[in-house]
């Protein structure tokens, strides 16, 4: 059972140094194309001042720093039984390789649920507001977490 | 340069190119595992995969899904207009399967001098079993 009690909880920051480099290796990994993400000529082409982080990049600081599986063990949810149910992202700016981004985690909802078949699940919402480094706000993430019962 | 969008020429009901991916190789997996740094063994380990139900082996990553819907979205709105991305995952997504990432735009308006486009996406495999559903909104210029 997740712990209801940690609605509210922020959790020490997620600090990381984007690389043109792993922006690229996200890219590639997709097998995404698209030149703005593999050159910074054809970005800067583009209107980019480099090639900017992809739309699912924010993944990369939040599983690379281990913050998720932190977070998971601290809202005592079974790693087993976890699923996925929805990921979100706002966008407020580009985040480019030299930025260094801050993102801090807060556990914005948790709630349980009884599905269609009759079975339990509880429902944990984590929410990230990435900053760089000069304080502006660059992107939010929204997670939905599902632990079946 | 590729061609620039505008509000003006987006219309309710126009369709987003598709884009089609795959058939997905166990390669990729270990690909996205490693530029995104979920490790999870579920998505690179069919031993491991087997022990906790998944009776054909490893399953994709679901952000891996939604890095193609990325794919899609800003391989036809620049990234820098993107300004909201959600999705819904609702399948698990083997191995040799074959994506098709579909989008749809669902309505137009100007918020804030802003020109919004709202839009639809959707993820399928070859026997259309929805893997993921979602919306994204993009702030486009004007033609003028």
């Amino acid at each position: 059972m997740a712990d209801s009690s940690k609605v509210g909880t922020e959790y020490s920051p997620i600090i990381w140094e984007v690389e043109r480099g792993k922006i690229r290796e996200l890219a590639k990994a997709i097998g995404d194309p698209n030149p703005v993400y593999l050159d910074k000529e054809a970005a800067i082409a583009e209107g980019y001042k480099d090639t900017p982080a992809p739309p699912t990049f924010m993944t990369v600081p939040m599983m690379w720093c281990d913050k998720m599986p932190a977070i998971i063990n601290d809202l005592k949810i079974n790693f087993m039984m976890l699923l996925h149910g929805e990921e979100e992202y706002e966008y407020y700016r580009q985040i480019y390789p030299g930025d260094i981004i801050t993102g801090t985690p807060r556990v914005i909802n948790i709630e349980g649920k009884e599905s269609k078949s009759g079975s339990r699940m509880d429902m944990v919402t984590l929410e990230v507001l990435y900053k760089n480094q000069r304080g502006e706000d660059v992107a939010k993430s929204r997670t939905l977490i599902i632990e079946r019962k | 340069m590729t061609q620039e969008l505008f509000y003006e020429d987006i219309h309710v009901g126009d369709d987003m190119p598709e884009l089609v991916k795959g058939p997905l190789q166990k390669l990729q997996h270990v690909m996205y595992a490693g530029a995104s740094g979920d490790f999870n063994p579920l998505h690179t380990d069919d031993d491991f995969a087997r022990a906790v139900g998944m009776k054909d082996g490893v399953i994709a990553h679901g952000m891996l899904i939604m890095g193609f819907a990325g794919q899609a979205i800003t391989g036809w709105v620049p990234k820098k207009y993107l300004k909201k991305f959600g999705v819904r995952f609702s399948g698990m997504t083997k191995p040799g399967s074959t994506i098709s990432i579909t989008g749809k735009v669902m309505d137009k308006r100007v918020e804030n001098g802003e020109n919004i486009i709202f839009c639809e996406v959707v993820a399928m495999d070859e026997n259309e079993d929805v893997k993921i559903t979602g919306c994204f909104e993009a702030s486009l210029p004007n033609r003028s």
